[in-house]
């Protein structure tokens, strides 16, 4: 099972984040491929691991980077709002570096002015394990 | 202005209470105003959906009574603008 663990220098203040790469869809990529057409650049961006997020989030531009189309849309619920209706994409999260490939819907959403640009949410999570050892500020991830 | 995946949430709630009845739980993969096919799971769906129409717009749904939400329990997503711009 592929994994990677982070060592932070403070886990506490900064949680678990890392950095991710955003891509369009494996079978879209191959399709474009077919006729030529233009591939979008990998988004890398940080995204943070939050087990009170019931679904992956990425900032609002990052399928726009990848010219991608939604495939859904969902109501969301968040401590200050209710029944709150966004896209949901689906798109290619890969951690290239330790062979960690995650295709699935994502929430585009609005993250402004904060440092991360991505949820990683517990329809992630569930297909690996997450390891979070405070008191060595270090966290390791592992997917199926 | 429209938002995307209006023509296909529409035809959804059209045909609902009959996908209710028929492939109840099953995804649905539609495309405008025609219903394509209903499958097992989200990525045969979204895979199908890829195959046939690429870059353009198609709508995945799972055929359930009640819609799911996400839900979220910190304050990380900004929420004061409408998600759908």
């Amino acid at each position: 099972m592929p994994s990677v663990t982070i060592d932070s220098s403070d886990l506490y203040k900064e949680g678990p984040a890392l950095e991710v790469h955003f891509l369009i869809p494996i079978e879209l990529e191959k399709k474009l491929k077919e006729k030529g057409e233009e591939i979008p650049a990998p988004v890398i961006v940080k995204s943070l691991i939050d087990t009170g997020a019931s679904n992956c989030v990425v900032k609002k531009e990052i399928p726009e980077k990848l010219k991608l189309e939604p495939t859904g849309i969902i109501n969301i619920n968040t401590p200050s709002s209710k029944d709150h209706e966004c896209y949901q994409y689906f798109m290619r999260m890969v951690i290239p570096t330790h062979g960690i490939t995650y295709q699935g819907p994502f929430i585009a959403a609005s993250l402004d002015g904060q440092e991360i640009a991505g949820l990683i949410g517990r329809d992630l999570l569930k297909h690996g394990i997450l390891i979070y050892i405070g008191y060595k500020n270090q966290f390791t991830l592992s997917m199926a | 202005m429209e938002k995307k995946l209006d023509l296909e949430l529409k035809t959804y709630e059209k045909n609902k209470q009959n996908l209710l009845k028929s492939d109840r739980g099953k995804f649905v993969l539609i495309e405008g105003n025609l219903i394509i096919g209903t499958y097992d799971t989200y990525d045969d769906a979204i895979k199908i959906g890829i195959d046939k129409f690429g870059s353009k717009p198609f709508l995945v749904k799972q055929i359930l009574e009640v819609e799911p939400t996400g839900n979220f329990t910190s304050n990380l997503i900004r929420v004061a603008q409408s998600c759908l711009q």
